[in-house]
């Protein structure tokens, strides 16, 4: 497995149409939204964000690797969601994840640094 | 086989190969050579009770009979490193989704899947005869077999069960005896070329099988040296009994449905077919001899359960443990029902299967599951760099000590420390009715907390629980950061968001605790170290300031879980390793060096100071722990006021307190002893160096409340808390 690298953004959390409404600026930013009120906006360095409450704070607690899709299913105890792109959250390899699978290609496997040494042992 | 070599032919089962020898795969009992039973169980390659007869003869093998009386033992293994990582999974796993799983692979399953294919259905077959031993039905349905190579589990629409029918085994005194086989058992060994000497049968003759046949009823077996010499049948009219002399005798005392994995399946989609689905005449009920040869109980441990008021099939099952052995009722459970039907007149239905219907190794079982992950701070490495013994705690690997927590102890209490507590929960609360939430969240005063403020506070349920406990620390007007113990942050997340909903409040939650590491820098020295790493202005005691420390954004926090001055410092998980050296190198002078979980469990003690989840019950209240000062019942409403106010009026026999006592500390869990009653536990323990006695937090249950108690055979007095610093000036220094 692709070693897992540190992911950084910025981490949202806003009224949802806010949220739907966000404009992010960076380097070819992709928004992985974790809840309707809760987003990471990874390579984004700033946001604007219709909500004055909204809280946006510096995302590095993420590390993520690029694999392809069948690399992970192995270690899957449940079903890809068809529909692409999506973001679909689970266990991988009993380890709490997040997989990002764009309109096509390999799949971002995403897990709390926490989780990353356990995660790469299991996913080899 | 008992370090002696066997033969065998290349289609022997061990169980085979053993008669052929002349010998018996165990100490005795009907062989059915079907995997029915538990008379040929051996320990086959370090494996016990691996059924013999279902087990392929192969050179090399090692078998062990088991003991005749006793259990056989378990593997020696090497000692366990329980903070190891464990290690790669030995067992594989195969997945396979199907429209059907037909299990069992003789006429009838096979003309099952034959009608499956025909339908267009995708099958599979399970058939133990080929190696494909199904050991469990779980919702799903989801099927698991163990194979050769390893484990099988298959996805199925449906089931379909057709594993055929089971020999009755005898009952009878001698049944405990070797040459006995059952009809079919008799045929696969004829066979196979097995000689059977001189063979009597007894009932339904095997096919093809040459065997003197006697008629009668069964009375007994008669045997030397573990071994069958006659038979004794009885004329069903006059009781006239006559021995025949056998090498063998062959059983063809009936049949019974091979039902296990159908029960086991409850309302699963399931089909039953052939055999399996009959229903069969029982057995007549036994009146002597062992009825369970798995645990040798015998028709009069049966009477003795059913004396005792043991009277239904279930509870007869507990009582006597027939049925609870290897077999899992494959040789008891007929005559068991048909021994309870003659006493009521009622046959009842079998009793409840479970997985796994037959022996699996604790791997097999394991099987493509993994242990609970434990998570790392972003600095393990750092820790393991510095020689610490790590352990699991609150769901995250933690320092224990670093070779010397009375060394890490006395760094706090008279120099600085630091400790890894980047594991604690931490969450951001931010909206228009943030502090409307948290005083309806928390029993103590929120409104009044300034910004660069903060306040201890614990969290109650509605029953006026303790579920966790940590700081409020306020930000702005509608900006608060909560903290948590270590193991409760995605509960307290749970907690604010389910209750956010349910009041229909204006406020949003991150959780930000894997995203933030934090380091506690602690004792009198450490303000000096934190000034030096240029925070010009440490907050005092309860205030919080975000500022660089050492270069790296920090929210610094002041505070004291060791009763020293402390000073957490909660800074992005990228920066931690970079912030971890830059204090240990600017401390060097100071004597600075890090403390562990050891040392701190032992400086909070000496505080006094609760750990939720650890010294904490299930119902612990804030009287209960003696920390009314941090509920204010003059406020009119928070989650929990309602229990505490009308509980409050009600006698509580329980307390958390302290102890003190000489000598050595005694374990974590002691019971607490006044007089000849057992009034409490310890929860924490820990011989303070400072003070030079064991200091002890730990429930009484009793009341009145006694002075003093027994603890570890020593007499401990109940000491008010915290033993240390009662006044908190050095906290606050």
């Amino acid at each position: 497995m692709p070693a897992l690298e540190r992911l950084r953004g910025l981490r949202v959390v806003a009224d949802p149409a806010a949220l739907d409404a966000a404009r992010w600026r960076g380097d070819d930013v992709t928004v992985l939204r974790f809840a309707p009120d809760d987003a990471l906006g990874l390579g984004a360095s700033s946001v604007d964000v219709d909500d004055e409450h909204a809280i946006v704070e510096p995302e590095t607690g993420f590390v993520g690797a690029w694999l392809p899709i069948d690399a992970v299913v192995a270690h899957l105890e449940w079903r890809l969601p068809t529909e692409r792109p999506t973001l679909a959250q689970g266990a991988v390899a009993g380890v709490p994840a997040k997989l990002w699978l764009p309109t096509d290609g390999d799949a971002l496997l995403v897990a709390a640094a926490a989780y990353a040494d356990e995660l790469a042992e299991r996913v080899r | 086989m008992d370090g002696r070599l066997v033969a065998f032919e290349p289609s022997d089962s061990v169980a085979v190969a053993v008669v052929r020898a002349g010998e018996a795969p165990a100490s005795g009992g009907t062989l059915c050579l079907a995997g029915d039973c538990g008379n040929c169980l051996a320990q086959v390659d370090g494996v016990a009770y691996v059924r013999t007869c279902q087990a392929a003869a192969r050179p090399g093998l090692q078998v062990v009979r088991h003991p005749v009386l006793e259990m056989p033992p378990l593997p020696a293994v090497p000692a366990l490193d329980i903070t190891a990582t464990p290690a790669a999974r030995a067992i594989e796993v195969r997945r396979a989704a199907m429209d059907v799983a037909v299990i069992g692979g003789g006429a009838s399953g096979i003309a099952a899947a034959a009608a499956a294919e025909r339908a267009g259905k995708t099958v599979v077959v399970l058939d133990a005869a080929a190696g494909v031993e199904v050991v469990a039905i779980y919702a799903g349905p989801t099927v698991i077999a163990r194979t050769p190579s390893g484990m099988l589990h298959v996805d199925a629409e449906e089931i379909v069960v057709a594993t055929g029918a089971a020999e009755i085994q005898p009952v009878c005194p001698g049944s405990r005896l070797s040459g006995l086989v059952t009809a079919r058992a008799a045929e696969a060994l004829h066979a196979a070329g097995v000689g059977l000497g001189t063979a009597v049968a007894v009932g339904s003759p095997p096919v093809g099988v040459p065997a003197n046949a006697v008629g009668g009823t069964l009375v007994r077996f008669e045997g030397d040296g573990g071994r069958v010499r006659a038979v004794v049948t009885a004329d069903p009219l006059t009781g006239a009994e006559t021995t025949t002399p056998a090498d063998t005798v062959i059983l063809g005392l009936g049949l019974a449905p091979r039902d296990v994995l159908a029960r086991m399946a409850g309302a699963l989609p399931l089909t039953v077919v052939g055999d399996a689905a009959e229903a069969m005449p029982l057995p007549p009920p036994p009146t002597e001899g062992i009825v369970c040869p798995c645990f040798g109980v015998t028709v009069e441990d049966l009477g003795g359960a059913w004396a005792r008021g043991f009277t239904e099939l279930e509870l007869l099952k507990r009582s006597s443990r027939a049925g609870l052995g290897p077999c899992q009722g494959g040789a008891c459970l007929p005559h068991v029902r048909a021994w309870i039907a003659a006493r009521t007149g009622v046959v009842p239905e079998p009793f409840t299967a479970r997985p796994a219907s037959r022996q699996i190794t604790i791997a097999e079982a394991a099987a493509d599951t993994y242990v609970d992950v434990f998570r790392r701070t972003p600095l393990h490495d750092e820790h393991l760099a510095l020689g610490a013994r790590m352990d699991r705690f609150g769901g995250w690997w933690r320092p224990w000590h670093y070779g010397d927590a009375i060394a890490e102890y006395w760094a706090v209490r008279e120099g600085v420390s630091i400790g890894d507590v980047s594991t604690l929960g931490k969450l951001v609360v931010s909206g228009p009715d943030v502090v409307e939430l948290l005083e309806r969240l928390y029993p103590c005063n929120v409104a009044d907390i300034r910004p660069g403020r903060s306040r201890y506070a614990l969290l109650l349920n509605e029953r006026g629980h303790v579920m966790d406990d940590g700081m409020i620390l306020r930000e702005s007007d509608t900006r608060f950061v909560l903290s948590f113990t270590s193991g409760g942050a995605a509960n307290a997340e749970m907690w604010l968001r389910d209750w956010i909903e349910v009041w229909g409040l204006r406020a949003h939650v991150l959780d930000r605790t894997m995203s933030l590491g934090a380091i506690n820098v602690t004792g009198p020295l450490a303000k000096t170290l934190l000034m030096r790493a240029g925070l010009a202005d440490p907050p005092r005691f309860l205030g919080h300031v975000h500022a660089h420390v050492a270069g790296v954004p920090c929210h610094v926090m002041r505070l004291s879980f060791t009763g020293e001055a402390a000073f957490e410092l909660h800074h992005p998980v990228d920066r931690s390793v970079e912030l971890w050296r830059a204090l240990l190198d600017l401390g060097h002078d100071l004597g600075i060096r890090p403390h562990g979980l050891q040392a701190l469990f032992g400086l909070r003690l000496e505080k006094g100071h609760v750990i939720v989840g650890m010294d904490t019950e299930l119902d612990t209240t804030p009287r209960r722990l003696g920390m009314d000062w941090a509920v204010r019942m003059d406020k009119p409403w928070f989650i929990g006021r309602a229990a505490l106010e009308r509980t409050a009026k009600l006698p509580d026999h329980r307390r958390w307190v302290g102890f003190t006592m000489d000598g050595p500390a005694p374990t974590e869990g002691s019971p607490i002893w006044s007089g000849r009653e057992i009034v409490g536990n310890v929860t924490g323990s820990w011989h303070s160096p400072l003070m030079g006695h064991a200091v002890m937090l730990g429930w009484l249950r009793r009341s009145p409340f006694p002075d003093l108690v027994e603890i570890d055979g020593r007499e401990a007095v109940v000491s008010p808390t915290p033993f240390y610093d009662p006044e908190g000036h050095r906290a606050r220094a």
